[in-house]
């Protein structure tokens, strides 16, 4: 029977109640937004705060997104943070160890020729604000120069509060949402330029979450309205595609389904496989990955995409007519399951690994539960005594049918903590890839959780 | 102010020896960390409100045992005194604040440790356009002076306005709540209103 076990806080926590916590996507760090205006980056080898970023906004820091490319290999770190000032900062660092970041760096000191639009003057903009608390400065300096955050570029637009901001994987795109009811939708260009594409105003209310699809450019977003939205490009302009209606309380957090792990059910074994099994399966990758949303409502449900039929092309004039232009564009989804109840108040976020499928949720209530997903019947290789177990302990298990085909799958608690941050409101939780000394497989990854009391915890799923 | 610039010119205003209150000892004294906190700077610091320290105590001493009744009287007597808005009378005057619309639900079960603390408000109309400001500062009163394992719920009484359901979703967002804290203009509209408190 699995176990949520403490690994750690992370040192020091902060003095101000941290409102999420984003790893990196190649480095064992993980970027904390803060109430106090920083973030505070930790490191999830050594468990203990590695750098904080300043002096950029004037009011909390709501969310951060790192952009997917970030890392060694490219050279450079980009962060977006996304803050109650309404502003929307960019963030770069060289990270170590590589020939690139250091050339770069060379480059972009001697003011170049090739670093045109930086500024007015083409001065680049970085050496007008000292970000760097003047540690930054001269050749002579160069080293420490590198570990530096670099404020790159402000992105102002939103009337209100930014709530949340996410880094498409596939597309050089910046959503960012907000109190304003709106989700804008930028462009990166070269040189810290940002461009915005889409102003989207149809949710009712503030938006509070937004994410990227893993494997096509689609946005969903998930409002204070109750409802999910689903945006995508119709040709030249983006536009919603879909209205995914069925929370009673304020959406607080949406995500996709991992590019790995669509069409696949527990620990992904298919040679065991009825029929009937594989054929859910083809039709899950086939539909793309789904949608997992939470809310005010308790509850924490799953979407997933009907996949249209292949329309024939309309016989005679040879051009589509508009009406069949829309329907192409417009995408049916429907709500495939709601989760076992286990919180007690408002569920603040939800995370769903890319590496296990299994899904973490937090909130109000100070718990961390964590489901996963099962074949009916026990056929998942770990036999029916497992799930009995299981059923007993959490006393819940739910398989609802909803439209379409009737469900084989079902959803379990399989692990929840109590009071994981004291008494305090738990704000986030995210699966991370496992970094400290006490790693033992490749895969293995921790639960980190913030909350109230400015702390950040990692957390072992413990699977005996 | 203008009195007919305001939502309810004349309201009832009820005799505060008639309100619900309970004998208060002397050293409940008045805390200036309080007011202080309430800046566009400095917001709640729930690291800092350990109960430990001396200036984080609850006003009696009710919280020399953690479990001790923090009853319905006690949050009473921490929003009855909150001024109004518009007219310099207390809320408790008003019967904005009535001491049988505040619930307490203790925890659950034996392993959780959250008790919530309910407080229905009702507005002098059914139009009160300040309903939102009222329910703020009852909340941030509440989130200053209590202990963090209360949740709180502040709401407004169901029937008494026409904008309720409106009013109480964003009471109860908690990310709308700390936005607004954030806003300086707010701020000092709260913290005046909580100056009278003891």
């Amino acid at each position: 029977m699995p176990s949520i076990l403490p690994l750690c806080t992370l040192t020091p926590p902060s003095a101000s109640r941290l409102w999420s916590s984003h790893p990196h996507p190649t480095l064992p760090l993980i970027a904390t937004a803060s109430s106090d205006k920083t973030v505070r980056l930790y490191s999830l080898a050594s468990l203990d705060l590695e750098s904080t970023i300043t002096g950029g906004h004037k009011r909390s820091i709501r969310s951060c997104a790192w952009k997917p490319s970030s890392g060694v290999k490219s050279g450079e770190s980009v962060l977006a943070t996304g803050s109650f000032d309404a502003s929307c900062g960019v963030w770069r660092r060289w990270e170590q160890g590589t020939g690139i970041g250091k050339l770069a760096k060379g480059l972009e000191k001697g003011k170049g020729t090739e670093w045109e639009g930086l500024g007015a003057e083409g001065e680049p903009e970085e050496d007008e604000r000292d970000f760097t608390r003047g540690l930054a400065g001269g050749a002579e300096e160069e080293d420490e120069d590198e570990d530096e955050w670099r404020f790159a570029v402000i992105l102002d637009g939103h009337d209100s509060e930014i709530k949340s901001l996410a880094f498409s994987p596939t597309a050089p795109l910046l959503a960012t949402c907000s109190r304003d009811k709106s989700v804008w939708i930028w462009e990166e260009l070269e040189d810290d330029n940002f461009e915005t594409v889409a102003v989207l105003q149809e949710h009712d209310g503030d938006v509070k979450c937004v994410a990227w699809s893993p494997v096509e450019e689609l946005l969903v977003s998930g409002s204070y309205d109750n409802a999910i939205r689903v945006w995508r490009e119709d040709v030249d302009d983006w536009a919603c595609c879909g209205l995914l209606e069925g929370h009673s309380g304020t959406v607080w957090w949406v995500e996709f389904e991992g590019a790995d792990r669509f069409g696949k059910v527990g620990a992904g074994a298919s040679d065991s496989l009825s029929a009937e099994q594989q054929i859910l399966l083809e039709q899950r990758k086939a539909a793309g990955p789904r949608i997992i949303s939470c809310s005010d409502d308790l509850t924490i449900r799953i979407w997933r995409r009907v996949p249209k039929e292949i329309k024939e092309q309309p016989t005679g004039q040879g051009k589509m007519p508009s009406i069949w232009k829309n329907r192409d564009f417009e995408e049916e989804w429907v709500q495939e399951c709601v989760l076992p109840k286990a919180h007690e108040r408002a569920v603040y976020a939800v995370s769903w690994s890319r590496k296990t499928g299994r899904v973490v949720s937090t909130g109000s209530d100070g718990k961390v539960v964590v489901y996963e997903e099962r074949w009916k019947g026990g056929r998942n290789g770990e036999g029916d005594s497992a799930m009995a177990d299981a059923s007993a302990v959490s006393g819940r298990v739910e398989g609802r049918k909803d439209e379409a085909t009737g469900s084989s799958t079902e959803w379990m608690v399989v692990a929840e903590v109590e009071n994981a941050h004291d008494v305090f409101e738990v704000n986030h939780v995210v699966w991370a890839p496992r970094a400290d000394k006490g790693k033992i497989g490749e895969d293995e990854e921790v639960i980190v959780t913030t909350g109230d009391d400015g702390e950040v915890k990692v957390w072992l799923l413990n699977d005996d | 102010m203008d009195t007919d610039n305001k939502d309810n010119p004349n309201p009832t205003i009820l005799n505060a020896s008639d309100l619900p209150t309970r004998q208060r000892d002397a050293h409940a004294a008045k805390r200036p960390s309080l007011f202080d906190a309430l800046t566009q700077d400095a917001y709640p610091n729930y690291a800092t409100t350990d109960l430990s320290s001396p200036e984080a105590s609850d006003d009696s001493d009710s919280e020399s045992d953690p479990r001790e009744e923090i009853d319905e009287q006690e949050i009473y007597d921490l929003i009855s005194t909150i001024s109004d808005p518009e007219h310099p009378t207390s809320l408790a005057s008003l019967a904005v604040v009535n001491l049988p619309d505040i619930f307490i639900t203790r925890p659950a079960s034996s392993t959780s440790r959250l008790s919530t603390v309910t407080v229905l408000l009702t507005p002098t109309t059914a139009h009160c356009s300040l309903g939102t400001v009222i329910g703020l500062a009852v909340r941030v009163r509440l989130e200053q002076a209590l202990p963090p394992r209360f949740r709180i719920d502040v709401q407004l009484k169901e029937g008494t306005h026409t904008t309720a359901d409106a009013v109480n979703k964003q009471l109860a967002d908690k990310e709308r709540v700390a936005a607004a804290m954030e806003n300086g203009t707010l701020v000092g509209v709260i913290r005046n209103m909580l100056a009278t408190c003891e």
